[in-house]
């Protein structure tokens, strides 16, 4: 072989190689960690080897849940080999658009609830077969308001694992209320009115400056959150057969009790908001005496403020209606690709995760959630949960009256898009309340 | 004896035969072979999506559908033409969301880029001179210094400047409360009714930050050309009668104006593609005020799955940055040689 051939292979196996190495995913392959778990047995497929791929986002609460619970798995079903791949949040979702399309993907693909029907739509997603679980047993086991997003056209793309929620309940600071003079403040509120003049105490202003938020409700899953519930809790409904409508009575009525919330000076929407002293983090720094924001962020900022923590309760907030009905979105849960070659295995799994009732409500104490299985909401597996996170049990009370919010062509867009920026303009006094919900309406229906 | 003319080569054969003039074959075979790997991997990681990037722009496409055989065009992702190039002209006020944001976005990068620029080179020009007229020795300190900010992450500065300009606990507002005697609390980043002489509070505060660690790049640039103007030149102006306004503004600058161009290209295409010092400091807000067309194109692409639209927004990306180059090119062109 002459020189000028020897260069030329060398040269095409450097790009070769270059190729193939920029083509590789950059995840973070991890095996099931030898941990400690204690799941009850399920039978799997049995016979020849199988190797399962999951993709997760990047929470090493979340993650440290299903991994123990891929290791039980794994014993009792030695043929079946479970791998993960984590992802930063931004870079999973990006990877989930380039992957599904190429054919690249996971067998089990943990999944947000809002989104499974974009994707099941796309023929990305694998029907849950009937043998794992039918529609109706579904919705006689799981909550309704998860179980929403998994379900399009009246079929079932996957299994929520958990109760994902940003209303009902508020962080409340209990050390600040004390020494306010409300040492009572967790028996909670009869009347929003109640509720304003205890959070007004909270709040701290310096040369017209507010140094503390006596409630903190103006960040970007809060607002939207909270607008939706007040409609619902008006006897509206925001999402109808006749399309989105919010340009009317309900509307109004919850765009004012929000402003009333500022002009009674509980926050300064302009220095208050997703952008600054976003609410967790203003929570915990104590800048925010009472926040809105759900549970998960307590195990999140747990760690670095012990002492906020330790003082720190959910406290029920006030209800217009006699039910405490809210808006929620389907959370985190499991899916399975279409492409998957290892359906049946996949499915065992994603079975053996979310639906028995030990081994989910296993998950939820390791990832800090609230179960999306009603069975897990009551009895032993609610009370394991709560002595677990006594902070569960305000939200334990009101799950069942969660409602979906909805069938949104694209959720995020009309969360963090149009609700989100619309309202905190008006709080921000640059926009009246009917020019307000105009816009929404108008936006959200264009979405469509 | 008949005077035997040759026909010039022309084409494709003329091209080749002039890559190999001056060299023997064993040298020709070494240029393809190490030259081969590198424009394979350009076409393959440069050109082509550049070409895919160019196709989605006459595509509805979403990556969450499935879509055509090749490369999931087609089916449930169908060819549009010209559909996005048409939407981007209504100009009605009721028009859809996306393409509102497009218009404000083509407006905030606009005068974003055009206020970089004149600022941009109003501050290092004359920090260029200053450095170069001082002793040898501290001079490559002060180059250092400057320097330094550009070799920062953005995503750092941004953060830096965050915590800068934090409405309570913001090193700005604390300088603020010392002067004034009277605790100040502005949200420089987060409030939109703030607004001088119609430009957003928000889009000036990013413009500081971007110049802060932008400044060092052309300040370098100037200072390497300053060094090769002659000193002759300088000496003859000096003899002349010159004084250091008329050195800087009739010697300094007309001798530099290849390098003011080149610096003026530089700047404005990296501030036409600014995104993560304001994705990290404001992601677009307050209400949009510093949402620029990168930010769009991302958050259409991204955050939405709107690739067919974002592929069109970055088309027209590309066109403004290369007309403005061009543009810029022509005027501060010059002929000076010395």
């Amino acid at each position: 072989m002459n020189r000028f051939r020897i260069l030329s292979l060398i040269s095409i196996l450097i790009v070769a190689g270059l190729i193939l190495s920029a083509c590789a995913p950059s995840v973070e392959p991890t095996q099931a960690p030898a941990e400690e778990a204690a799941p009850v047995e399920e039978a799997a497929p049995a016979g020849e080897k199988v190797t399962v791929r999951v993709w997760t986002h990047q929470n090493d609460a979340f993650n440290e849940g299903l991994e123990n619970l891929a290791k039980a798995y794994m014993t009792e079903n030695p043929n079946v080999t479970i791998n993960f791949e984590t992802f930063d949040y931004d870079t999973y979702i990006q990877t989930l658009q380039t992957a599904l399309p190429a054919g690249t993907e996971a067998d089990i693909l943990q999944m947000f609830g809002s989104w499974v029907c974009s994707y099941a739509e796309g023929g990305n997603l694998a029907e849950v077969p009937s043998d794992v679980l039918g529609l109706d047993e579904a919705e006689a086991q799981i909550f309704a308001a998860q179980l929403a997003g998994y379900v399009c056209d009246d079929k079932l793309y996957g299994l929520p694992q958990e109760f994902n929620i940003e209303y009902g309940a508020a962080l409340v600071n209990t050390q600040i209320a004390a020494d306010a003079g409300l040492a009572n403040i967790t028996d909670g509120w009869a009347s929003w009115d109640d509720f304003i003049a205890d959070a007004k105490q909270l709040a701290e202003v310096q040369d017209g400056v507010m140094l503390r938020a006596g409630y903190n409700f103006t960040a970007s899953d809060a607002i939207p959150a909270t607008f939706y519930s007040l409609i619902l809790q008006n006897g509206g409904q925001y999402l109808t057969d006749g399309g989105f409508s919010v340009n009317t009575p309900e509307g109004m009525k919850a765009l004012e009790l929000m402003k009333k919330f500022v002009d009674e000076g509980l926050v300064d929407p302009v220095l208050f908001n997703d952008e600054e002293n976003w609410v967790g983090d203003s929570f915990f720094e104590e800048t925010s005496a009472i926040g809105l924001v759900g549970p998960w962020v307590v195990p999140e900022y747990a760690g670095d403020f012990e002492d906020v923590a330790a003082v720190t309760e959910y406290v029920t907030l006030p209800s217009l209606s006699a039910d405490p009905v809210f808006v929620a979105s389907s959370g985190w849960g499991l899916a399975v690709s279409t492409n998957s070659k290892a359906q049946d295995a996949a499915w065992d799994f994603v079975k053996f995760a979310a639906l028995n009732p030990d081994n989910a409500v296993q998950w939820n104490i390791a990832s800090g959630t609230l179960p999306a299985l009603k069975a897990n909401a009551t009895g032993a597996a609610g009370e394991k949960l709560v002595a677990e996170f006594p902070y569960f049990e305000p939200f334990l009370n009101i799950l069942e009256y969660g409602q979906n919010e909805g069938m949104f062509p694209d959720r995020d867009l009309v969360w963090y898009e149009i609700t989100y920026p619309r309202i905190i303009n008006f709080l921000q006094g640059n926009a009246t309340a009917e020019e307000t919900l105009e816009t929404i309406e108008r936006e959200v229906n264009e979405s469509f | 004896m008949e005077l035997q003319i040759e026909k010039p080569e022309r084409g494709v054969r003329a091209f080749i035969s002039k890559l190999g003039r001056g060299r023997d074959s064993a040298q020709r075979k070494f240029i393809f072979a190490t030259v081969s790997p590198m424009v394979l991997y350009m076409a393959f990681w440069t050109l082509f999506p550049l070409l895919w990037g160019l196709a989605l722009a006459f595509f509805e496409y979403s990556a969450r559908r499935s879509g055509g055989s090749f490369l999931g065009m087609g089916g449930d992702n169908p060819f549009i033409g010209l559909g996005h190039f048409q939407d981007m002209l209504n100009f009605a006020e009721d028009a859809p969301l996306p393409i509102r944001q497009f218009h404000l976005s083509i407006k905030t990068t606009l005068l974003f880029a055009f206020l970089i620029l004149p600022l941009n080179l109003a501050l290092t020009l004359p920090l260029a001179v200053l450095i170069e007229s001082i002793h040898e020795r501290v001079k490559g300190l002060f180059r250092t210094i400057f320097f330094l900010a550009v070799l920062a992450p953005s995503v750092g500065v941004a953060i830096m400047w965050g915590y800068i300009y934090h409405p309570q606990r913001g090193l700005l507002n604390a300088v603020r409360t010392l002067i004034g005697g009277k605790l100040v609390a502005t949200n420089w980043t987060g409030d939109q009714s703030l607004v001088v002489l119609g430009i957003p509070v928000a889009l000036i505060a990013v413009i500081i930050a971007y110049i802060w660690q932008d400044l060092g790049y052309n300040l370098v640039i100037f200072i390497a050309a300053l060094q090769g103007i002659p000193e002759s030149i300088k000496d003859a102006a000096k003899i002349d009668g010159a004084n250091w306004w008329d050195m800087f503004w009739r010697i300094t600058i007309p001798l530099l104006l290849p390098t003011i161009l080149l610096a003026s290209i530089l700047t404005m295409i990296s501030s036409f593609q600014v995104f993560d010092i304001i994705q990290v400091m404001t992601e677009g807000g307050p209400n949009d005020q510093t949402r620029v067309l990168v930010i769009d194109i991302y958050n259409n692409a991204f955050r939405f799955q709107r690739m067919g639209w974002a592929s069109a927004v970055s088309v027209v990306l590309f066109l403004m940055v290369f007309s403005i180059s061009l543009i810029q090119s022509r005027l501060l062109r010059t002929e000076w040689e010395y």
